[in-house]
């Protein structure tokens, strides 16, 4: 069994190798950037990689994988709400970016993908839905108003409903009014809310509770990352059950996401001339921002790369089983093509020159490898 | 007797004067006002350690409930559940604080809160003069304005309207974004053969957007500029665009390319390439997007250097340009936009922070009720000068739009701020005068 896993790790750390390969190859075929050196400095850094990554088994991807990307999104833990807890203590304002920019996109495009007939951003909904009351609960017919479809029948907003239920990890309470007043029929409301050992979490900041009223108020800083937060720990518990997380398109769309966090975290930083006008270019912030080479966003030296860095992250975060689950066929490197694109304003374009926006998780890996390259050169 | 059918009038169509939408407006304010200067006035006559006992709150509240003489059903309704809430939240108020804080100060608290209500309602009462006269005065048009310039520039053509949007665009441009990104895109249609109808910018197009400004910058071809033989423009192939899309996603986006393409200053050439148009090559060149370099052969090439904004400030100086022409999902978006910056702006200068009564001027009944006449009024030719008959009258459409309001973004809390910030110097200016 370990020769296995040794030998799948290995074919994936060769594959990696073997795409920066290709990679490099691109980038001294075509030129496309305009600051000197930058060309130079990418085939560099790619040169780096194939020789730093493979060594000590990889133990690069373990720091960067393991150590960070772990511990921010998906904590090594059996318990829920310790790992809501860890997930929504790593928050930070640049944390949040990340999170709105990346998962958001994601989690957005599952949700509708899960109540299609809607289009709208349900997330959003759900906190507008909380925030309007004041017992910290919405009540199922609550979401059938919001969501309902008069030209679909009850029963397919309801299993839409309990889709939604399950990927957030809300929990659900039944109140059954005996004789209701219109009717004098008997009545069950459904009511959701947080598990209350979440409660207890979101008590410290985003929650309000007024024993004297009664009443739980959400504050200001409850928004939709919470929301984001419960999904993450919900597939960092339920790592091993590839059903309840949603299947191989909930692997697939995570590992490609943080395959595009850890390739930019890798790109070497530019220093530009004083002259570049970038440098006066009101959208640029010298303090928080740092000019990448743009070569990095060419598609011909993305794909190479970007499957097999997929795969080793589908293996660092759930083993074999996700990496089962990654699908490489043509239409995902289409799909793959279109995640590039998700990164929208963190990585943005100023004045035609790539520019990534420093935020800690970036910082971090970055620092990783900037660690091992200059032990390497102290050896 | 002959029978002639008398010719109906669709509803909603009645009403598109100002003289018609102003009262209008008006009614629900007018209405809202009453209430809390009664309230204010029993507070401050009310000897404050009676204010202890919530019982006398309710009776109080019951007792005025009886005066109630409103014939029309939806304004006594209103007035109702408006009352109703004031009491509640003053309840709320003594009940949370009574044993921390001196209930005088507690009845102070009170009717400060409710003195900066009525401000705030006495300014919306008064946002303009029915005749529109000195129209420099009032605030519908002066906050209209200021918000115009920032995001919705008029200019004499597309050039000066650019450089006003790149004015503001280090501070907005996420609100100049979310100006054209209707929360309702589902309904739009891309393209309407028999008109000229231009829609808002889905998510899908924004990823279209972001596709285009990559691959200029990335690794375009260039050709001969078609008006300046002596010039070479960038170009991408239209099929690289939409390589990444699979399963025909995209398929509309493709077929209604050549519409998308004008909106944010491209053309299509030999129906394979996307290139900038004459006019748009000049307004880049000006703002440094492009830059020039002399070929060995003589030719002048033209490189581009594209910023995240570049085309999509092109495509809302377009909008703002054809503001005759634009599709009812985005002219109600945009109407809501600036009529909720300017009710967010004057509640923000009238009320402290921690008034307790925002919640009733946030709440979807009083937005509801505000909202959709400020939106009609904002839309006149001395304002926005938009089609007010495409603003939705449908209960339903209002509550799909004004749920919104609530995931604001924080560009459109900084503006907020600064409308707040404009309005009360504006009104220092207006008293000085």
């Amino acid at each position: 069994m370990g020769e296995r896993i040794d030998s799948s790790w290995r074919d994936l750390l060769q594959s990696f190798e073997k795409g920066l390969e290709l990679a490099i190859d691109q980038v001294q075929k075509r030129d496309v950037e305009n600051i000197p050196g930058a060309k130079d400095a990418l085939v560099q850094r790619l040169e780096n990689m194939k020789l730093h990554f493979p060594r000590n088994n990889g133990d690069l991807f373990n720091k960067a994988v393991n150590e960070k990307i772990q511990n921010f999104f998906f904590p090594k833990t059996k318990n829920f709400s310790e790992a809501f807890s860890k997930i929504l203590k790593s928050r930070t304002h640049e944390q949040d970016f990340i999170i709105n920019e990346l998962l958001n996109g994601f989690v957005t495009s599952k949700t509708k993908a899960i109540a299609s007939g809607t289009q709208t951003p349900i997330i959003d909904r759900m906190v507008e839905a909380f925030s309007k009351r004041n017992d910290f609960h919405i009540v199922d017919h609550q979401f059938y108003a919001m969501f309902g479809d008069p030209n679909k029948p009850r029963h397919y907003i309801k299993n839409q409903l309990e889709e939604l239920i399950n990927m957030f990890g809300l929990v659900s309470k039944k109140l059954v009014v005996e004789k209701d007043v219109r009717r004098s029929e008997e009545k069950v409301y459904t009511f959701y809310t947080f598990p209350d050992d979440i409660i207890k979490i979101l008590e410290e900041k985003y929650l309000v509770l007024d024993s004297k009223l009664g009443y739980a108020y959400v504050s200001e800083n409850f928004d939709r990352n919470v929301f984001i937060c419960m999904f993450l720990a919900n597939i960092a518990i339920n790592s091993d059950d590839i059903e309840k997380i949603g299947g191989s398109y909930t692997i697939n769309g995570i590992c490609a996401i943080f395959a595009l966090v850890l390739l930019l975290s890798f790109m070497p930083k530019l220093s530009v001339d004083e002259t570049n006008p970038i440098l006066n270019d009101p959208g640029y912030d010298e303090s928080n921002m740092s000019v990448i080479p743009k070569s990095w966003m060419m598609r011909q030296v993305l794909e190479p790369l970007f499957e097999p860095l997929i795969k080793i992250i589908a293996y660092r975060l759930g083993g074999g089983l996700w990496l089962s689950k990654v699908i490489d066929s043509e239409i995902n490197k289409k799909i793959h093509n279109q995640i590039r694109f998700l990164l929208k304003d963190v990585n943005k374009w100023v004045l035609g020159e790539l520019v990534r926006v420093e935020i800690p998780i970036f910082v971090e890996i970055a620092n990783i490898f900037a660690e091992i390259v200059v032990g390497y050169d102290k050896e | 007797m002959s029978y002639t059918k008398k010719p109906t009038r669709k509803s909603g169509r009645k009403r598109d004067k100002w003289t018609d939408i102003l009262p209008r407006y008006l009614t629900f304010i007018s209405h809202m006002r009453p209430i809390l200067r009664e309230t204010r006035k029993i507070i401050n006559d009310l000897d404050a350690d009676l204010l202890i006992d919530t019982e006398i709150i309710d009776k109080i509240r019951e007792e005025e409930e009886k005066r109630n003489i409103r014939k029309v059903r939806a304004l006594s309704e209103f007035s109702a559940m408006y009352r109703s809430n004031v009491y509640e939240i003053i309840k709320d108020f003594i009940i949370k604080y009574r044993g921390t804080i001196p209930i005088i100060d507690i009845k102070d608290y009170i009717i400060e809160f409710l003195h900066e209500s009525i401000g705030a309602l006495y300014i919306l009462r008064h946002i303009t003069n029915p005749d529109q006269k000195n129209l420099d005065d009032t605030y519908l048009y002066s906050l209209s304005k200021y918000i115009e310039e920032r995001l919705f520039p008029k200019g004499a053509n597309l050039r000066m309207i650019y450089e006003k949007l790149l004015k503001f665009s280090n501070e907005y441009y996420e609100c100049q974004r979310h100006l054209l990104q209707s929360h309702t895109y589902y309904r739009e249609k891309l393209d309407v053969s028999d008109s000229f109808e231009i829609p808002g910018i889905s998510p899908k197009i924004y990823q279209i957007i972001n596709n285009i400004t990559s691959l200029f910058n990335l690794d375009p071809s260039f050709g001969v500029f078609p008006e300046r033989p002596d010039r070479e423009i960038p170009m991408i192939l239209k099929s690289e665009v939409f390589l990444p899309y699979i399963d025909s996603i995209a398929n509309a986006e493709e077929e209604s390319i050549e519409n998308l393409a004008e909106r944010i200053g491209m053309r299509l050439i030999d129906d394979l390439f996307l290139a900038p148009k004459e006019e748009f090559v000049s307004i880049l060149e000006e703002n440094n997007y492009l830059r020039t370099k002399k070929q060995s052969d003589g030719i002048i090439r033209y490189f581009p250097q594209f910023s995240n904004e570049t085309l999509i400030l092109h495509y809302l100086a377009f909008v703002s340009q054809r503001r005759g022409f634009l599709s009812k999902e985005l002219i109600n978006w945009v109407s809501m936009n600036f009529a909720f910056l300017i009710y967010m702006g004057i509640l923000k200068w009238k009320l402290s922070d921690e008034n307790i009564f925002y919640s009733i001027f946030k709440d979807l009944q009083t937005n509801e009720k505000i909202l959709p006449y400020l939106m009609k009024l904002i839309c006149f030719p001395n304002y926005l000068g938009l089609d007010k008959m495409k603003i939705r009258d449908s209960v339903q459409y209002r509550k799909e739009i004004f749920n919104f309001i609530g995931s604001q973004i924080d560009n459109l809390k900084e503006l907020i701020d600064e409308v707040a910030l404009f309005c009360e110097k504006f009104d220092k200016e207006r008293k000085k005068k």
